[in-house]
């Protein structure tokens, strides 16, 4: 199946720090489930070292598994896994009132892990496919659409913080595929017109603030909005088929930014009428946590009280106030880096950090080297999935980003999450093995 | 080879893209390690405060307050306590230890059904607070409630109980107004205090020598240091700091004369003030209407206190410090003092009283004296209280010398009694008058003064320490409650000295004249009620005439101020005090009460 040279050209540096940094998780989860006034382990990290081997014999067969493989095969693995998600969703067992998992009994899998992986994948081929083409606005919404119907599917779970992780990977995958820029910027100050001006009436609503401001007691009035936005609508149509007949860059400078103003006027109109109002106010609180200390918040408090009295060198392996008495919640999973912080202090979490990096970056230039389009769109894709992951969890560690739940690629518990990035370590080092040979 | 170079050619748009990617990501890691060095490095010693703060839970210790004792105490014997304590329990928790509102608000819930909490009161209690604040939810629990509370332990997370002793005042409202009363530190005191290291679940004395030796009483509360974790399940504990027990205080109050006191005034509203005048020694005071500070200590207990502050009886006044009254006939005698040291008057001198007296002027004022009393001398007018004899007096002197003497004797002043809340009383002035009233002071004015009516008024305190200066000859020592402070264990910390506040050079021979005159007034004047009894007692009586704003009507307070033994030594000598509110007149209302307790001193063995 594979020669002598291929066993030499496996990346050592991926595996030994995937290694290290799995080893350090199984510490940590160790650390984490002792209950120090019963005085036992809830043993989830022998689970994890299961996890860990069955990944570890994945990532070595992955990696010699040739990645355009994959690539041939993408539809139906997509079609497969979705198929799997939509059925996981509606039969399930929930567990913590999640649909998300099919049990085997003595362990359990989360399609929607590998369907992160099944996406990536799809993506890159067809984003490899449509090269061309790609700087057509409606080239995007396949895509799109791709993204959307697993993403529909797990928020329907309800997996809220899983779901959302699937957008910036799509929009990193678009942008180093080749999208035309303002494409992708207009979309996303479509969404956050939407988005901001409902949250921002919402929050001003909650707190019951008194003062009235002219720009906002516009976006209260329903109507005159629907007037605004389809006034801009037609200015852009009207711009747009001028630009179609007379083809002149001037009318490109007009279409562009109304039709952005406009659909992002209407979505906000959508948005602040269509959602009730706790719906909204939990998003807020999504992107604010401190607007909730009991809820959310919270676990945020917790998490910064976790780190920041770990100072320099740490309380100590096992020694963690913050986790060992529980104070810290979700400490093997969403917030097993503030475990490392707390513990380790900030050596430690230099030290993790700077492993984490090492994986990213590694991956970058294995992107960045391949010869095959496909391959570098399916290495960058992997790397926005650990990326996104290790940002929005650390941040969500530190205090800086919404709790979503998401767990650390390679250290947080997790079987799925952890045969999912094993996987994928293991196509970035076949795709990095194929660059030899061309 | 067209292929190729377009291949070659978008894999070099796709690496230009890259660029970005690798960029963007470098920068979210820079973001991410200042976020870490911000947390730990910058903030650490903070967030570890807080780490402390959440598995650490300071359960306290709460010191037992001093007791209070009566003037005979003597260690090793059976002493009158006045204040003691009884071993109790508080049952308390701190929100913050709650995930959720909801969990306490459950918790409460199961609790209130458990004892009589209110499940409302300790909700409000809680809201507004700062969450990390320990919030005492029910005290003054007993030892069953808690047995039953801790075999449920489970049931209450983060619900903690402490020993926390209760005040008991053994003689109810008999010594309301000396001790007054502990209570819960309010929020506005709290802020004042939290600097002392007044903690705010803390009791605090809120009146009486509970409020003015809190600081003495209160000692310093230890703490039990408890490592717990989220679920408050216990991981270790240790006793951070014993506690320091409050002192105990020994007063000059006799138990035996506040009883003959207290006993004496029964419902009548009023004051007494017994007092040692050649210390300042106060033996009793009795304010009435009273109240029960065993039954307003409580946390629970806001509504009685409010009733009893909306009282229009105000029986949270203590009438001995805190409410003026016009001093009458009883100011006759400082207008007599006057008269003798600046004018020289001659106190044989006899003056006509046909029962009223004429004021000369545009027109003619008629100023009354209660009766006919036809010619007397200075100690027949003192004795008999005849307004006419004082008119004249008055009208000679002027209002200057009057008041002169009147602040001499401190009237108008705080006496500095070691009580909290003392008022002073009101001397009028002419420049007063003429910007109050815009006013000249007019000659009927001085008439009023004379005898002690008009504007003036004053507070008992102060005329029991004007009593005191014509009693010691002209010294006046501050009056004080407290006699000594003691260790729990007895020994002795501070004893009392004496204080002296003024020193008034009056002649021999005016002091004789004015204890002659008060001599003669139980004899056979107006305290003759004092007569029959064993010892040589002296007095004045007043009957003051005041508009009452409270009732809007005339009213009438009597008093009595008196002293026994009348030649005796001064430094044995006790002065008395009385005051009753809508008495009829000083002769029949308050010298019967002055009466019982200077029989008690004489049979107690005082003179």
């Amino acid at each position: 199946m594979f020669g002598k040279s291929e066993i030499y050209r496996i990346d050592y540096l991926l595996v030994v720090t995937v290694t290290i940094l799995v080893f350090l998780g199984i510490l940590m989860i160790y650390s984490a489930g002792f209950d120090p006034i019963d005085k036992v382990n809830n043993g989830l990290f022998k689970k994890q070292v299961v996890w860990f081997v069955i990944g570890f014999v994945l990532m070595i067969s992955v990696s010699f598994v040739n990645y355009k493989w994959f690539g041939e095969y993408s539809l139906y693995i997509y079609i497969f896994l979705l198929s799997v998600l939509i059925l996981t969703t509606i039969f399930g067992s929930p567990i913590r009132n999640t649909r998300a998992w099919i049990n085997f009994g003595f362990f359990s899998v989360q399609p929607s892990e590998f369907m992160k992986l099944g996406l990536v994948i799809l993506l890159a081929k067809y984003l490899e496919l449509r090269e061309r083409d790609i700087k057509n606005l409606r080239e995007l919404l396949v895509p799109s659409l791709l993204t959307i119907v697993p993403v529909f599917v797990i928020i329907m779970q309800p997996d809220f913080g899983t779901a959302l992780v699937f957008i910036p990977i799509l929009f990193t995958m678009l942008f180093v595929g080749g999208a035309d820029v303002s494409h992708l910027v207009s979309i996303i100050i479509i969404a956050a017109i939407a988005l901001i001006v409902p949250m921002i009436l919402t929050y001003r609503e909650w707190i019951g603030a008194e003062s009235s401001n002219v720009i906002l007691d516009f976006f209260k009035d329903v109507d005159l909005l629907l007037i605004v936005s389809g006034i801009l609508f037609a200015i852009s149509l009207t711009a747009y088929i001028l630009h179609f007949f007379l083809i002149k860059k001037v009318y490109r400078k007009v279409y562009i930014p109304s039709i952005v103003l406009s659909l992002g006027l209407f979505f906000s109109i959508a948005i602040q009428n269509l959602l009730k109002v706790y719906q909204k106010k939990r998003i807020l609180v999504f992107l604010n946590p401190d607007l909730d200390p009991h809820g959310s918040g919270y676990n945020v408090i917790q998490s910064k009280i976790a780190v920041g009295s770990g100072g320099v060198l740490g309380k100590g392996f096992m020694k963690g106030s913050q986790s060992q008495l529980g104070f810290l919640p979700e400490k093997t999973s969403d917030f097993i880096f503030s475990v490392v912080a707390e513990e380790w202090g900030f050596i430690g979490a230099l030290i993790l950090i700077t492993f984490l990096a090492v994986i990213v970056f590694r991956g970058m230039q294995i992107a960045f080297e391949s010869k095959d389009k496909f391959g570098a769109l399916l290495a960058s894709g992997i790397v926005a999935l650990f990326f996104f992951h290790i940002f929005i969890n650390i941040g969500m560690g530190l205090g800086i980003m919404p709790v979503t739940g998401l767990p650390l690629v390679f250290v947080s518990y997790g079987g799925s999450n952890l045969a999912l990035s094993m996987i994928s370590i293991g196509i970035l080092i076949n795709i990095r093995m194929k660059k030899f040979i061309y | 080879m067209a292929m190729t170079s377009l291949k070659t050619r978008m894999l070099e748009v796709f690496r230009f893209r890259m660029y970005f990617f690798i960029a963007g990501v470098s920068l979210v890691f820079f973001i991410l390690m200042v976020q870490l060095v911000n947390l730990q490095l910058l903030k650490g010693k903070e967030y570890k405060t807080k780490s402390r703060m959440n598995m650490e839970n300071y359960i306290p210790i709460p010191a037992p307050r001093g007791e209070i004792y009566d003037r005979n105490f003597q260690p090793g014997t059976k002493n009158v306590v006045i204040v003691s304590n009884r071993p109790s329990f508080n049952i308390s928790t701190i929100p913050a230890n709650f995930k959720e509102t909801g969990e306490l608000h459950k918790t409460l819930r199961l609790l209130s059904r458990f004892s009589d909490i209110s499940f409302q009161d300790v909700v409000d209690d809680v809201k507004g607070r700062n969450p990390w604040e320990r919030v005492i939810i029910k005290e003054d629990v007993d030892f069953d409630t808690i047995v039953r509370l801790a075999s449920h332990e489970d049931k209450f997370p983060n619900i903690t109980w402490e020993d926390a002793t209760v005040r008991v005042y053994n003689f109810k409202n008999m010594f309301s107004h000396i001790i007054g009363y502990t209570g819960s530190i309010s929020r506005k005191e709290y802020k004042k205090l939290k600097k002392y290291g007044y903690k705010h679940y803390q009791k605090i004395g809120k009146s009486g020598l509970e409020k003015a030796y809190d600081t003495i009483l209160r000692g310093v509360d230890g703490y039990v240091r408890r490592i717990v974790d989220v679920r408050s399940r216990i991981e270790g504990e240790e006793v951070g700091l014993q506690p320091v027990a409050g002192s105990n205080l020994i007063l000059t109050v006799d138990y035996e004369i506040q009883k003959v006191a207290y006993d004496a005034m029964g419902e009548r509203s009023g004051a007494v003030i017994v007092i040692k005048p050649s210390t300042g020694e106060v033996l009793s005071i009795v304010s009435k209407p009273d109240f029960d500070p065993n039954l307003i200590i409580s946390k629970d207990n806001v509504k009685v206190i409010e009733e009893l502050q909306n009282n229009s009886e105000r029986p949270f006044l203590n009438r001995a410090i805190q409410s003026r009254y016009p001093p009458a006939s009883t100011f006759k005698l400082n207008t007599a003092i006057a008269a003798l040291e600046e004018e020289r008057w001659q106190p044989e001198k006899r003056l006509y009283c046909p029962g009223k007296y004429v004021l000369k002027g545009y027109i003619d004022r008629d100023f009354y004296c209660y009766a006919f009393h036809g010619y007397a001398n200075l100690e027949w007018a003192i004795a008999k209280s005849c307004s006419v004899y004082f008119y004249q007096l008055g009208y000679k002197i002027g209002p200057t010398i009057i008041l002169k003497y009147a602040k001499y004797f401190g009237l108008g002043e705080v006496t500095g009694i070691d009580l909290p809340g003392e008022i002073s009383g009101f001397i009028p002035s002419k420049k007063w008058k003429l910007k109050t009233f815009g006013q000249t002071w007019f000659d009927g004015d001085t008439l009023n003064l004379s005898i002690g009516q008009g504007f003036i008024a004053i507070t008992p305190v102060e005329l029991a320490n004007f009593l005191c200066g014509i009693v010691n000859n002209g010294v006046i020592f501050k009056p004080h409650l407290l006699k000594e402070m003691r260790t729990p264990d007895n020994k002795l910390i501070r004893v009392q000295k004496p204080e002296k506040i003024k020193e008034i050079p009056l002649s021999p021979q005016t002091i004789k004249v004015v204890k002659n005159g008060m001599r003669l007034s139980v004899k056979s004047g107006t305290s003759a009620g004092l007569s029959g009894l064993r010892i040589a007692v002296a007095g004045k009586t007043g009957t003051a005439q005041t508009r009452s704003k409270r009732l809007d009507k005339f009213t009438q307070h009597a008093w009595f101020i008196g002293y026994a033994p009348f030649d005796g030594p001064a430094d044995r000598a006790v002065v008395v005090v009385v005051l009753i509110e809508y008495g009829i007149a000083g002769a029949a209302t308050a010298v019967p009460v002055a009466g019982r307790i200077f029989s008690r001193l004489m049979s107690l063995g005082y003179f």
